[in-house]
């Protein structure tokens, strides 16, 4: 599971697309709440779907889907597999 | 880097102390705490079946479910029902209820004698993480591995005796669903069970000293004292919610000592927040690897109903559909009960009469109490059948997939997806929508939903549009195909509409300003719901709308009968003669007419005299700059008990007795109306539209108020509430009134 291209925020993915997660940025609460809810640097995540009005959009990640915003997903950097 | 084994175990010495306090006839105590989603509350229904009771945790809206569950060896045990939670550093008012339950500081409760901790075994990654927390505490807990048939159907192998082995605690595989391993678990829950194993994990240095520190000077005794004191060192310094209650449970020297250690490894490690979760999840890892096997690949059930559930055309169509559904059942099912219920209830009424000597007495049992428990029980069928279908989307997973195809759309007004269900709700009733809110997870959301959901028309307004309707807007036809009373119809739906988006819009950056929640939502696999789960979620919302609500809705039609009765007035005494004299002997047709008119009269004479009908002519002068008079006054005030009484009470003044909207009589009295002074009408179609717009945006439902109450659990939304809206109101028709009379429309 070597990295290929360069970092890119989560929001940016195509969906179907993994990736997996290098760094979460944001005010330390919101960072915490999110790391917490698995989001540490070394994460596998995939982008599942996009909502029909393109936001939020739907992500698996430890075997759980979630759904986040896109601004909640631009804090997420990632690297694409 | 472990945990030094003298602090990740509680104080021996004070764990003997406690054991020899005389314990009193206490119950023991079980807490059922994990994930949401985990089939948590479908196992507590199980254990409880119908002996559970439901109360609010004192100060917050959390609901406190408890319940007994008999064990094996005879004795009962209490058993509570935790909100659902992600982790023990808490980020909303449910999670520091179970945060403070679990460490013993919440006001209400007693520290739990054991844990029970609820896993769904089919994603155990991502919850072993409250697991980890909870271990780390140092209570004992049992942990039940639920849906462990749904794992092994997906072909997932979990391993509980090394997971047991891990946290040194006993770990029960389950199914809530089909009741396997219930029996395992009930003698689990019987045992007595010694404190787990906190799992290793790794810190960077100084936030483990740090944290060690802090342990070492934590008091021995006091309610923190049975705990892990590297638990409790470590919940100071991460939890840094304003006012936080922990930190309310130490004593002062020590909460400056927390500040000081926060700044200082702010300085050293800018991000020592993370490695928490960071060593947590690298335990987690390391376990997940050894404890769970996948023997076939994941199946896909749940990515193939939600590429059409979630579809870009069809989920949007298909949500529409499902609306319109709940939304005619709240509209159809509901009314022949409703009216079942008017009936029985009006039935009652009467057949009490005779039984009560007339007067005060009858009155008071007829009018007032009779009549006010209907108020009450009339809402229950709508309560039922909206959370009917809540209950079934939420246990089947599809309310997460509704609020992830709307979230898009409600954001517009700064809510979240989760708000949608609850303001569509209140186009038929406010009542079941605001308690509908209760799916919101954001506090401030919640509120602004629960305040601007009484702007949308329900249909207790109805009655007084088509009445108004009828009486003044004529019957035409606009730009050729638009019927103007459709038309009128439709714009006081789109002004409630439009009261709410900009109400919601300046709330939410006045009095419910506050930082930018993170809105992350769990899309749970989706599962047939359980009848039982599903009918015991009718059953409590229904139940506590009659406890709760229903006693402020009770003494308040008390009270609207009784200003609506007295002071009795003179007048009333030659006409309840006549009535006599008329209604002697065997009374032809024509007499008993004239009885009916005479009883109306007497209506309608005790109404305008009575304290409501001063009031009707005290509050003129506040009401005539939007073209109401005294008597719309009354109507107005009594509408307080309902909106549709709003009808009844016209008729009543007018001496019609009961009418229904669509009354020729009543319609033609409004119309023809004439102000005593002037002489000339007193109504026009100018007021109709003033008065129309006052009950698009005023609060007039006594049972909103009390329902606000019940759901915020204060008085303080309620009566800005009120005060909000009836002053938008007030505004508003002063605006048509007065801006359509200088334009020559009056």
């Amino acid at each position: 599971m070597t990295p290929r291209g360069a970092t890119r925020k989560l929001g940016e993915l195509e969906a179907g697309a993994r990736a997996v997660v290098r760094r979460v940025s944001g005010e330390p609460e919101l960072l915490h709440r999110l790391m917490e809810l698995g989001f540490v640097p070394g994460t596998t995540v995939t982008l599942v779907r996009r909502a029909p009005m393109g936001d939020p959009i739907e992500l698996r990640l430890r075997g759980t889907h979630f759904s986040i915003r896109n601004s909640e997903a631009e804090r997420i950097d990632v690297d694409p597999l | 880097m472990s945990i030094p084994s003298d602090l990740a175990a509680a104080p021996l010495p004070l764990r003997e102390a406690e054991r020899q306090q005389p314990r009193r006839a206490r119950r023991k105590l079980i807490a059922i705490a994990g994930g949401p989603n985990c089939g948590k509350s479908t196992l507590f229904n199980k254990l409880t079946g119908l002996r559970q009771k439901v109360a609010n945790y004192p100060g917050v809206t959390v609901e406190k479910k408890a319940g007994f569950v008999p064990l094996p060896s005879g004795r009962t045990v209490e058993v509570l029902d935790l909100p659902g939670t992600y982790s023990l550093r808490p980020g909303s008012p449910d999670e520091v209820v179970v945060r403070d339950v679990l460490l013993g500081v919440q006001a209400s409760t007693p520290l739990p004698d054991l844990t029970l901790l609820v896993l769904d075994s089919t994603c155990l990654d991502r919850q072993l993480y409250l697991c980890m927390q909870l271990i780390e505490i140092g209570r004992p807990v049992v942990i039940a591995l639920n849906m462990m048939d749904t794992a092994e159907e997906e072909g997932l192998d979990v391993n509980a005796a090394l997971l047991a082995r891990a946290f040194g605690a006993p770990v029960i595989p389950i199914s809530g669903r089909t009741g396997s391993g219930m029996p395992e678990l009930l003698l689990a829950m019987d045992r007595e069970v010694a404190p787990p194993r906190a799992v290793t994990r790794a810190l960077p240095e100084p936030l483990r000293l740090a944290a060690e520190g802090l342990a070492r000077m934590l008091p021995v005794t006091g309610p923190l004292a049975s705990l892990s004191r590297f638990h409790v060192a470590m919940a100071l310094l991460l939890d840094e919610g304003e006012d936080d209650s922990l930190m309310r449970a130490v004593p002062l020297p020590l909460r400056r000592e927390v500040l000081m250690l926060r700044a200082r490894l702010d300085e050293e490690i800018p991000e020592w927040r993370s490695h928490e979760p960071i060593g947590h999840y690298r335990t987690i890892e390391d376990l997940i690897r050894r404890a769970t096997l996948r023997l076939k690949p994941e199946t896909s059930v749940r990515e193939r109903i939600d590429r059409v559930l979630t579809h870009r055309v069809l989920g949007p169509i298909l949500f529409a559909a499902l609306m319109a559904v709940i939304f005619q059942s709240m509209f159809l099912w509901a009314t022949p009960i409703m009216n079942a219920i008017d009936a029985g209830v009006n039935a009652l009424g009467r057949a009490l009469a005779p039984l009560l000597p007339a007067g005060p007495i009858r009155s008071l049992v007829v009018d007032g109490a009779i009549a006010g428990v209907g108020a009450v029980v009339t809402f229950v069928p709508q309560i039922a059948i909206l959370f009917l279908f809540i209950a079934l989307m939420e246990d089947s997973g599809y309310l997460a997939r509704a609020a992830f195809i709307m979230d898009r759309l409600m954001r517009g007004v700064g809510l979240s997806g989760r708000a949608f269900i609850p303001l569509l709700s209140s186009f038929a009733c406010a009542i079941p929508g605001i308690m509908a809110t209760r799916t919101i997870d954001n506090r401030r959301d919640r509120l602004t939903t629960i305040l601007i959901a009484p702007f949308m028309s329900c249909s207790a307004r109805l009655p007084v549009y088509a009445l108004l309707i009828g009486a003044f807007i004529p019957n035409r036809m606009v730009l050729g195909f638009l019927s103007l009373p459709g038309l009128v119809l439709f714009s006081l739906y789109v002004m409630g509409i439009l009261a709410a988006v900009s109400v919601a819009w300046v709330l939410k950056r006045t009095a419910l300003r506050g930082p930018r929640p993170l809105y992350v939502m769990e899309l749970p696999p989706y599962r047939v719901p359980s009848w039982r789960s599903v009918l015991l979620t009718v059953r409590d919302r229904a139940g506590l709308f009659v406890q709760k609500a229903g006693t402020v809705i009770l003494a308040v039609s008390i009270v609207l009968w009784f200003l609506a009765s007295y002071p009795k007035n003179p007048e009333v005494k030659p006409l309840e003669k006549r009535l006599e004299t008329v209604e002697r002997g065997a009374p032809t047709k024509a007499q008993r007419a004239e009885a009916a008119q005479i009883q109306n009269e007497i209506a309608g004479v005790s109404l305008r005299d009575s304290f409501a009908g001063r009031a009707g002519r005290l509050i003129e002068p506040a009401i005539a700059p939007l073209g109401f008079d005294w008597k719309i006054g009354i109507a107005l005030l009594s509408s307080f008990a309902a909106r549709e009484v709003m009808v009844s009470t016209m008729a009543t003044v007018y001496n019609l007795g009961d009418a229904d909207p669509t009354s020729v009589s009543l319609r033609e009295k409004l119309r023809h109306a004439e102000n005593p002074r002037t002489g000339a009408r007193a109504y026009s179609p100018l007021m109709a539209v003033s008065l129309m717009v006052f009950f698009v945006l005023a609060c007039q439902c006594m049972s909103t108020v009390a329902v606000v109450r019940r759901e915020t659990n204060s008085w303080r939304w309620p009566i800005f509430m009120v005060l909000m809206m009836n002053a938008l109101a007030w505004i508003a028709s002063f605006a048509v009134f007065q801006g359509g009379k200088a334009l020559g429309l009056g």
